[in-house]
């Protein structure tokens, strides 16, 4: 469970959010959708206690992430890049994660396996192509199997193979009862894996609820995304 | 607290260049000690040396590359940018995702330099002043124990000061150019202490007074002060760091 409660941040003297409101629910799929630039990630790293909000909450299973014990046995968190020191191999990063939270060592192979990387396990991060990257760094997010999952554009340079891999994998999780929050800027693809979808733009939530009611009488997603966010279609000349 | 240690431990030497600190620093001193054999001994039967308790001790100095670059990259590997298809991305959001309490993930950061710089410069201690002692055995008396712990203690001082810098500018490049050239190169804090002596307080020179007894130290400071006012340099910096890291966003 995921609650995101009035958070407003500022940067650079701009206010980047504005009383941020929203929960995601154990057994779903959470899609937080949003254009470039309206505020996924800079609410993604306040959930994840990376930054500071202004103002408001952002809880974990009714925590601040900042007081989770061994935070990774609860959540689990993909951002941009995998986190590894490019210097790393991918086992090394993964045991030295999993050591910090009192995990063994086997569970670095565990989660390579589930992520399709075990022949890549003794190779260099800073090695790893954009898709590969995006794989460490969902095994690093799976090693304490958590019971919440928050991922920021996780599909994000995969390969259609993987793009297709990481949809059934987030359905299973949430099917088995995990929260799954995930941040795409691409409707079509939320649509499809969703059952929950968040709107923000310019810092601001302008939509949610399930998926059927955001998308309420527009004929798709994405057409209800347009008519939400008043995004003007560049006119070709 | 142990499984966090533990992992900073690993986080540490699984570095490359945190094992280019580790041989350098361990082994630059005993090899300068060898490769100044010849001139030590003439030095010694022509009686220019005044006081020969220092020899050894004197040539650790070389060794502190080993500490500096150790504690400047413990912080720094956690700022670089993790690959250049996400220049954005670096290890600190692992780290603080793992261990979100700052206090806490500093307090084993810490613990694991520490660890690391002071069995290094044991190991290097041991290996110079031996080698001292089987080269010129009969010149120079057996290092007093007091003074041993002195300049170990000086190299883990020295490895957290550039760790609290590193804190502070979050870049390892400009620490660590200053802290090599101030300590290789041109010392500028011994330059300045030719200006005023205020400056025998810096704290690269006045915990150098720990263990070296006859240097032309401007001002003479005794063995414990000189300790107590290194570690007040080095917690100072420590706090302005940690207050910064715990503040930040990351
Ligand atoms: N370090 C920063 N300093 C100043 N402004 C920032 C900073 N980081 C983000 N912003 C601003 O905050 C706003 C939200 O950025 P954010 O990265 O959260 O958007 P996003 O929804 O994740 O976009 P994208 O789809 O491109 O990833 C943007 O206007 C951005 O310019
Ligand atoms: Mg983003």
């Amino acid at each position: 469970m995921i609650t995101v409660d009035r958070v407003s941040k500022t940067r650079s003297r701009t206010r980047i959010l504005h009383d941020v409101t929203f929960e995601a629910r154990p057994g779903r799929v959470t899609g937080f959708l949003g254009p470039n630039g309206a505020g996924k990630t800079s609410t993604l790293r306040i959930l994840l206690g990376l930054d500071r909000p202004e103002s408001g909450a952002a809880l974990i299973c009714g925590r601040p992430y900042r007081k989770l014990d061994r935070p990774l046995t609860t959540i689990g968190a993909l951002l941009d890049g995998s986190g590894a020191h490019r210097a790393r191999t991918a086992r090394a990063h993964l045991r030295w994660v999993a050591a910090s939270n009192g995990l063994p060592d086997s569970r670095a192979d565990e989660v390579l396996e589930i992520v399709g990387l075990t022949g890549d396990a003794r190779k260099r991060a800073g090695r790893f192509s954009l898709g590969m990257s995006r794989r460490l760094g969902l095994a690093t997010a799976l090693l304490g199997d958590p019971e919440v999952l928050v991922l920021d554009e996780p599909v994000n340079g995969l390969d259609p193979v993987g793009i297709r891999w990481m949809r059934e994998f987030l359905r299973n999780s949430a099917a088995q009862g995990r929260t799954v929050l995930l941040s795409s800027h691409l409707m079509s693809e939320l649509a499809e894996i969703a059952d929950d979808v968040i709107v923000i733009d310019k810092g601001r939530i302008v939509a949610r609820g399930s998926l059927a009611e955001v998308t309420g009488d527009h004929r798709t997603l994405e057409d209800a995304f347009f008519a939400l966010t008043a995004t003007e279609a560049v006119r070709p000349w | 607290m142990v499984s966090r240690v533990r992992a900073e431990l690993r986080k540490l030497l699984g570095l490359p260049t945190a094992w280019v600190g580790l041989v350098l620093g361990t082994l630059t001193a005993p090899a300068i000690v060898l490769l100044n054999a010849p001139y030590t001994r003439r030095a010694i039967a022509a009686g220019t040396l005044t006081d020969t308790s220092d020899l050894g001790l004197r040539d650790l100095g070389v060794g502190l590359i080993g500490p500096m670059v150790l504690g400047v990259i413990a912080v720094s590997s956690e700022y670089t940018s993790t690959s250049q298809h996400a220049p954005g991305a670096r290890q600190l959001t692992a780290t603080l995702t793992a261990v979100p309490d700052r206090l806490r993930l500093l307090v084993a950061k810490t613990a694991a330099l520490v660890l690391v710089v002071a069995a290094q410069a044991a190991v290097a201690a041991t290996a110079t002043l031996g080698l001292t002692q089987v080269l010129h055995g009969d010149h120079v008396p057996a290092p007093a124990p007091a003074r041993v712990a002195g300049a170990i203690l000086y190299w883990t001082l020295t490895a957290l000061l550039a760790y609290a810098i590193t804190l502070i500018t979050r870049n390892g490049i400009v620490p660590l150019t200053l802290l090599v050239i101030n300590s290789t190169v041109v010392s500028v804090s011994y330059l300045l202490t030719k200006i005023t002596d205020l400056a025998s307080y810096l704290p690269d020179i006045v915990g150098a007074q720990m263990f070296i007894r006859d240097a032309d130290f401007p001002v003479e400071i005794a063995p414990l002060t000189a300790g107590l006012v290194m570690t007040a340099w080095v917690a100072v910096l420590l706090a302005i760091g940690a207050v910064l890291f715990q503040r930040r966003d990351a």
